[in-house]
């Protein structure tokens, strides 16, 4: 009964019944304690809350009434054995034990939370490697000549396994191409792409010149896209936003920084390099330089012109020192030099005057070409000015026709003015007919299209909402899954659960102490049987003996006087060694009947009738008060 | 078996036959030394005024006795068979002692020297192992692929050298298992009956 | 799993039935497979006649996008789940999604045999010959009279067809001191396969 009681403690505990920790077995509960133990099985059983308190009320009818409805839960849920208010307030071990019993198997499985944490990432890893050594260490070796590409299948489902190196190939990427944006229709692809995309581009399986370097190049493809595209908007959000720039104006203000960037150090090295010597090639960079700026810079024409002109300057310089040369030929080399520092210094005063000159001839050739722009707007001015005199003129010179014959002309312009008033307002009436139902048409149709409007618009709401809920859907049927699949990987391996196993153990070693015991009933069964059979053997030897001792001594006893006595002290003697023998058997049979009545006064006394009488009593004394105060009070309102 | 001498040899041994054991051991000695670490000509020289005689005598003595000692170490004669080799070359009977005692003293060294001089094949030194698994590769991630490690050294001359090899469980099974058939073999009886008769 | 934007719109296009007729969809997909698996059917698309009366560039960006994803599904290890959350969020339709999967499901060995092929290896033993020999004598020597081992290990090389050797000799002695260190490795992996 141990085994019951610790599993039915366990399992209340486990339901948040509030038992201290020194109660092991049913017989120490007390009768609060089985009655909010019984209730809070119920809560549990029934998932909700019943009208049951969960601690006993002090009232004695309160009590009753709590007992007479915990029995009738009871009965509800299917209890079939005996049991009203008396099993609660008075209880009775086995009782107690029975209806216990019943409502802990009763309670839902799911409130007995297992919790197993998962198993660990290196447990699995370990287990992963383990059993693939285990597959490696189990197949056979075959021959390195029947492996195609060495690879093997081995195992159940067949897996594949590497045993040999000579189709590995090194890591090796090359930029991939492939159509983008045939797709989208909003995005105009140059006709000339378009067709290089259909009949040149190889499909991008077959673009590599090893086959092998495919697989390599379209991971190295997504890999640096993706860093690509992540390095853009860490940048766009730490350093973009903050600009408050577009994206394309964000994009071309980097790209003119950097090529700013780049022509300055472009720019600073070619100076120290000048200054080491002046080559042709830095000239060259140079004018690249210049290109570079104009690009970047509005004033295009400008820095050509410079760049031309510094050729030409350049130029020169090549003829002059080619001549320079020729003529210096035959002095020395000291000569030679002096001759050519000087001629370096000339020349350099040349370029000097040149240069200031050239800047000169600019200067003024921007103060002509401001001149010439302003004559020109000066041209159109006048240009305009002529016309409207012009036009002035023509007006005039009519309204001098007229004026000789002015009376008559006078009313004729009247008459026609008056008419053309006429018709002015009948055409302004006309319109007015005519557009009095045209604009209520486009008010009309205005309404509805701004009702059409905002119909799309909430439509358009209504699918975003609706996307928005397909795809929590989605995620949510998705980590459902996820989570079914864990579940059911844990539930595999939670096969043995502890609990199971606890109880199935504490099963076996109940078995085995039944086995235990029987192997000792058996034992002293055989006891009693052997020491019965020696009991039995040895009566029946002293039967015999006395028999054959009382037939010898008879026999004597007739001759001899002495032998007589002897006779009759053995026949004494064996009567009250049969009565001692008698006796012995009496006071085993006693102890028995003893034994047996000291089980039935430790049944007795397990079902406390004496504890419970008395409290019967003292309850039916304190009803019988209650119900005097009752009484008194009830005669004090009437 | 027995040793054969050629006649210069003989000659060049018979001064030896001329003085007495103790100068023969001390001739041994030198010789030894001579074989362990070359041959020094400073020495004849200092035996010869020692012995007052000549230089060239001392030389061919000594060098006879080296090429005595390692022919007879070369073919590994045993006691019997030396002594019966040198009785020709008319030494007396102390002498013929000393001479084998110092043979079978030497013979050992000798043969470790000539062994020394062979001809030698890379030969294996050590070998070192470690067990790896792979778990991903920058193509494949997600693997677990268990590899052995070998750093094989070998020998080849006195020049060592390691080899970096690897291989996978079942090739490491299947090697282990083709050379431990490989060291069985050698205690098979057909091998042993060969090792026996050639003897 | 995670796909760059203009891998994810040449995707999107794999799905679109105006594109890829679902008639041709199976093929194009076991085509897609088979030309990143087996170099001699990398054109295997081009024999394929009925898309070469589409747009010829979208069929070639939806192929580019098929096999990007493969590949990187199968360097990843991608299950089925996520693969099928890829393919919604490019819309594909639920039975192309299933088309997709189970060729995924079924090629995924060869792929990540393909994949587990690129990296560098020292030269792995795949075999091993050996001789024995009497040494009796040599040129300096007689009645040596000893066993020596030649032993020959095949190896294999990185993209190598021919089997590569390592050679060396070795005494009776050593030979019992390399087998031990072997049958040494051999207990350790055993060790491991018990877990």
């Amino acid at each position: 009964m141990e085994e019951v009681d610790k599993i039915i403690i366990v399992s209340l505990r486990t339901i948040g019944c509030d038992i201290e920790d020194e109660i092991a077995s049913l017989k120490e509960f007390s009768t609060e304690l089985i009655v909010s133990s019984a209730v809070q099985c119920i809560k549990t059983i029934l998932k909700q809350d019943v009208d049951l308190p969960n601690t006993l009320p002090g009232g004695m009818s309160a009590r009753f009434r709590m007992g007479t409805g915990l029995a009738n839960y009871i009965q509800e849920l299917g209890y079939k054995g005996e049991i009203g208010y008396q099993t609660f307030l008075y209880s009775n071990e086995s009782e107690i034990r029975k209806v216990f019993m019943f409502l802990v198997d009763r309670l839902p499985k799911d409130t007995v939370e297992t919790t197993e944490e998962p198993m660990g990432s290196s447990a699995l890893l370990q287990r992963a490697i383990a059993s693939t050594v285990l597959r490696q260490m189990n197949s056979p070796w075959i021959s390195p000549n029947l492996k195609k590409d060495s690879i093997t299948w081995r195992g159940k489902p067949p897996m594949w396994q590497r045993e040999g190196s000579c189709a590995m190939c090194n890591y090796h990427a090359s930029k991939m191409k492939f159509p983008s944006g045939t797709g989208d229709l909003t995005k105009k692809v140059p006709k000339e792409l378009k067709s290089y995309y259909c009949e040149c581009l190889p499909y991008i399986t077959n673009q590599t010149r090893n086959h092998k370097d495919t697989a390599p190049s379209i991971l190295e493809e997504i890999a640096s896209e993706i860093s690509a595209q992540l390095e853009w908007e860490n940048e766009w959000n730490s350093q973009g936003l903050a600009s408050r720039l577009s994206e394309q104006e964000y994009k071309a203000k980097k790209r003119q920084r950097i090529q700013k960037r780049l022509a300055e150090t472009l720019r600073q090295d070619f100076k120290r390099s000048q200054e080491a010597s002046s080559s042709r090639s830095a000239q060259d960079l140079q004018q690249v330089l210049d290109k570079m700026g104009s690009r970047t810079s509005a004033g295009k024409t400008k820095g050509s012109r410079f760049t031309h002109t510094e050729q030409l300057v350049f130029a020169k310089d090549e003829v002059v020192s080619q001549i320079g040369t020729e003529a210096e030929k035959p002095h020395t080399e000291e000569e030679l030099q002096k001759k050519r520092e000087e001629e370096v210094l000339g020349l350099k005063e040349e370029l000097e005057s040149l240069s200031s000159k050239l800047d000169q001839l600019d200067l003024e050739v921007k103060k002509y070409s401001a001149g010439v722009k302003q004559m020109e707007e000066e041209i159109t001015t006048q240009t305009r000015q002529n016309v409207e005199k012009e036009e002035n003129y023509k007006v005039k010179k009519r309204t001098l026709d007229l004026l000789p014959d002015a009376e008559n002309n006078i009313a004729k312009l009247q008459g026609i003015v008056d008419s053309s008033a006429q018709k002015l307002v009948t055409l302004a009436n006309q319109w007015e007919k005519h557009r009095v139902p045209l604009i209520e048409q486009y008010r009309e149709l205005k309404e509805l299209n701004s009702k059409k409007e905002s119909e799309a618009e909430k439509k358009l709401e209504e699918i975003k909402v609706f996307r928005q809920k397909m795809k929590e859907v989605a995620d949510d049927a998705r980590s459902k899954e996820e989570m079914l699949k864990h579940l059911n990987a844990e539930y595999n391996s939670m096969n043995k659960d502890e609990k199971r196993s606890g109880y199935t153990k504490r099963m076996m070693e109940i078995m085995s102490s039944i086995k235990k015991q029987r192997a000792g009933i058996d034992k002293v069964l055989t006891d009693t049987k052997s020491i019965q059979k020696e009991i039995n053997s040895l009566s029946g030897k002293l039967d015999r003996t006395f028999t054959v001792t009382d037939e010898l001594i008879f026999r004597d006893a007739k001759r001899d006087e002495s032998v007589k006595k002897a006779y009759r002290y053995l026949a004494a003697l064996h009567e009250s060694c049969e009565q001692l023998v008698q006796t012995v058997a009496d006071t085993g049979v006693i102890m028995r009947e003893i034994r047996e009545l000291e089980d039935q006064i430790e049944n007795e006394s397990k079902n406390k009738v004496l504890s419970n009488l008395e409290k019967i009593t003292s309850d039916y004394q304190q009803m019988k008060k209650e119900n005097q105060s009752m009484v008194e009070k009830i005669k004090h309102k009437s | 078996m027995l040793l054969m001498f050629e006649d210069q040899h003989k000659e060049h041994l018979s001064f030896l036959t001329q003085v007495s054991p103790d100068v023969v051991k001390e001739f041994c000695r030198i010789s030894m030394e001579f074989i362990r670490k070359g041959t020094n000509p400073k020495i004849f020289q200092g035996a010869a005024q020692k012995l007052n005689v000549d230089v060239d005598t001392v030389h061919h003595g000594v060098e006879g006795l080296m090429y005595l000692l390692t022919e007879s170490s070369k073919l590994m004669l045993n006691e019997i068979d030396f002594q019966d080799s040198i009785m020709t070359l008319g030494f007396d009977e102390d002498t013929r002692q000393t001479l084998l005692e110092i043979y079978l003293q030497n013979r050992r060294e000798i043969r470790t020297i000539l062994s020394e001089m062979t001809m030698d094949l890379p030969h294996y030194h050590n070998l070192e192992w470690r067990f790896d698994v792979q778990l991903a590769s920058r193509s494949l991630r997600r693997q677990t692929t268990p590899t052995v490690l070998f750093k094989l050294h070998t020998e080849d001359s006195g020049v060592k050298d390691t080899t970096i090899l690897q291989t996978d469980p079942v090739n490491l099974l299947h090697l282990t298992k083709v050379l431990d058939e490989a060291l069985q073999e050698m205690k098979s009886p057909y091998c042993r009956r060969i090792v026996r008769n050639i003897k | 799993m995670e796909l760059p934007q203009s891998m994810q719109d040449a995707l999107t296009l794999a799905g679109e039935s105006i594109h890829i007729p679902d008639a041709q969809f199976p093929s194009f997909v076991e085509v897609a497979f088979r030309g990143v698996i087996n170099s001699n059917e990398r054109n295997a698309i081009e024999n394929l006649k009925e898309f070469t009366s589409k747009d010829p560039a979208a069929v070639k960006e939806a192929y580019a996008g098929l096999v990007a994803m493969v590949i990187e599904a199968a360097k990843q290890d991608t299950d089925i789940e996520s693969l099928s959350s890829l393919l919604e969020d490019c819309k594909f339709p639920p039975e192309r999604i299933k088309e997709v999967s189970e060729t995924y499901q079924k090629n995924k060995p060869a792929l990540q045999i393909l994949l587990g092929s690129v990296g560098r290896t020292p030269a792995h033993i795949v075999d091993v010959d050996w001789r024995l020999d009497y040494y009796v004598k040599n040129n300096h020597m007689e009645k040596v009279n000893e066993a020596v081992y030649l032993i020959t290990l095949k190896t294999e090389l990185p993209s190598q067809k021919e089997l590569q050797e390592v050679q060396f000799s070795c005494s009776q002695e050593q030979l019992q001191d390399l087998v031990g260190k072997l049958k040494d490795a051999c207990k350790c992996l055993e060790r491991i396969s018990q877990g």
